[in-house]
């Protein structure tokens, strides 16, 4: 469950990114994020992500109260999350497998366990006999599918795609979409901000529009205008 | 989960080192010529002091009695010599003693007699002190003992010796304070080029939840690589060093005492990996501070 109440960003150079926020997404919801340039997208990923604090309001997600957590706690919050980028962000002298390992790694998991999930991440996001493969030998696709499945390595409960679709082609975007949407049935929130207005409408999920820092438009069934 | 073993963050720290390596060349480098010039100076103000401990057979005041006081008169005043705060020893110089010694020293006291000095020959005490910087009130106390009527000090000596202790420790401080300086500065600048070479990498730990010592462990063992490798090849060099001058001088310059390296090469060692290895802890955690929070 993640819940904004009246959520306000203002930055140290006086710009008021967020104007009061209300915003409430259940576990295991799909849901846009729409708006164009400087609606407050960013900010709003940002306050997800716990890059930045509300100036005011409540942020929740799940069991931890962004607004009054503490630094220390914020490196076991984002564990909960999986996060994926427009430009992918892979390391170029990783291996598909180390790549998808790493996010492992880094949060302490067994070795054992990690040559036991990584396969089965791969298989769940079709990139079962690329494992061996470096990014720059792959497409832009599968590259994001790499990132996708760095993303669910942790089995995190929320993931939130920025402009997953950015960087790749329309047939490309198509399947990176029904990914997400397969991972959504999994029982994970997905949180997908974007400018694609084709995909929103094509998927008719529950999409929120943003404008000039406030939420102008929230509904089901796709439809960017 | 599992806990990280230190051989995960080190192979990271020295991927980390390898990838730039001409800064950390450098910053070896400048660390080890660091340690080296403050082992160095270190190394002199000893010897600096073992000489002037040379002088500390200077560290005498010679008291005299009246050419007549009576033994009981002598003995009183040697007793209350020895009650004095500053005072280590006191030696008694009879009258036939002092006649023996200017008998060494000239041969136109060769056919005086004990007897015949008697009247005109003093007793004396050779006091040796325990502390310079109080000779001067040493000297005043002696003065104001009845029976005693000419004191003889080198004040002006142990006062010269005293300042220029003083000077060199001084200018040593200094040295020490502006190389550590130098070294952190330089560590900083090669670990910040580390973080920013692994940026896109710490980046995506961050959002995959790494903590703030995951990310920032392989950095600060990068310092303390770097800091071990300067100082025990600051060592090696300083010991060659030392070697050398001290071959040279106990050849050359015979009235100039030099402390064996051998005798105080663990110290030096012990010293070179402790400055080091913190200096690059310290490069390391300025670098890093604001990772540490996050």
């Amino acid at each position: 469950m993640i819940d904004f109440v009246n959520v306000k960003k203002a930055y140290p150079n006086g710009t008021m990114a967020l104007k009061g926020v209300n915003l409430h997404i259940d576990d295991g919801e799909f849901i846009f994020i729409v708006g164009h340039s400087g609606a407050g997208k960013t900010t709003l990923m940002k306050l997800l992500l716990r890059e930045e604090k509300p100036s005011s309001g409540k942020l929740v997600v799940g069991d931890y109260n962004l607004t009054e957590m503490s630094n220390f706690k914020v490196p076991y919050y984002r564990r909960e999350l999986g996060v994926v980028f427009q430009d992918f962000r892979l390391f170029p002298k990783k291996t598909v497998y180390e790549n998808v390992a790493f996010a492992m790694e880094v949060v302490g998991t067994p070795k054992k366990m990690i040559r036991r999930r990584v396969p089965a991440i791969l298989n769940t996001v079709n990139l079962t006999g690329k494992q061996d493969s470096f990014p720059h030998e792959i497409s832009g696709g599968e590259q994001q599918r790499v990132a996708l499945a760095r993303a669910l390595a942790n089995n995190p409960k929320v993931i939130i795609a920025d402009e997953p679709t950015g960087n790749i082609d329309p047939r490309m975007s198509l399947e990176i979409m029904n990914l997400l949407v397969k991972i959504n049935k999994l029982g994970k929130t997905v949180i997908v901000v974007t400018h694609d207005k084709d995909l929103v409408d094509y998927h008719k999920q529950r999409v929120v529009m943003l404008q000039e820092g406030y939420i102008i438009d929230d509904h089901v069934g796709g439809m960017f205008s | 989960m599992r806990r990280y073993n230190l051989f995960y963050f080190i192979g990271q720290a020295l991927h980390g080192l390898f990838r730039n390596g001409v800064m950390t060349f450098a910053s070896i480098a400048v660390l080890m010529s660091c340690l080296i010039v403050t082992g160095g100076f270190s190394l002199l103000v000893l010897n600096i002091d073992l000489n002037l401990e040379q002088f500390d057979l200077l560290k005498e005041i010679v008291v005299f009695c009246p050419p007549l006081a009576t033994e009981e008169e002598v003995t009183a005043v040697g007793e209350q010599i020895k009650k004095l705060d500053n005072v280590a020893n006191v030696e008694r110089v009879t009258k036939a003693e002092a006649l023996a010694d200017v008998k060494e020293e000239s041969d136109v006291y060769d056919d005086v007699t004990e007897e015949q000095i008697q009247d005109y020959m003093p007793e004396s005490f050779v006091i040796t002190y325990i502390d310079n910087e109080r000779v001067s009130t040493l000297d005043y106390q002696l003065k104001q003992i009845e029976g005693i009527y000419k004191v003889n000090n080198r004040l002006d000596l142990a006062s010269t010796i005293e300042s220029l202790k003083s000077g060199v420790m001084l200018i040593f401080i200094w040295f020490l304070a502006v190389l550590m300086l130098v070294s952190v500065f330089i560590i900083v600048n090669t670990v910040k080029l580390s973080v920013f070479a692994r940026r896109n990498e710490i980046s995506i730990m961050r959002y995959v939840g790494a903590t703030g010592w995951f990310i920032t462990l392989p950095f600060i063992f990068e310092g303390i690589i770097i800091g071990l490798i300067a100082s025990v090849a600051g060592y090696f060099v300083e010991w060659y060093v030392y070697g050398y001058i001290e071959k040279m001088m106990t050849t050359d310059l015979q009235m100039i005492s030099i402390v064996g390296f051998g005798s105080i090469s663990h110290i030096v060692l012990a010293a070179f990996i402790g400055v080091g290895v913190a200096t690059g802890i310290v490069g390391s955690m300025i670098s890093l501070g604001k990772y540490l929070n996050k």
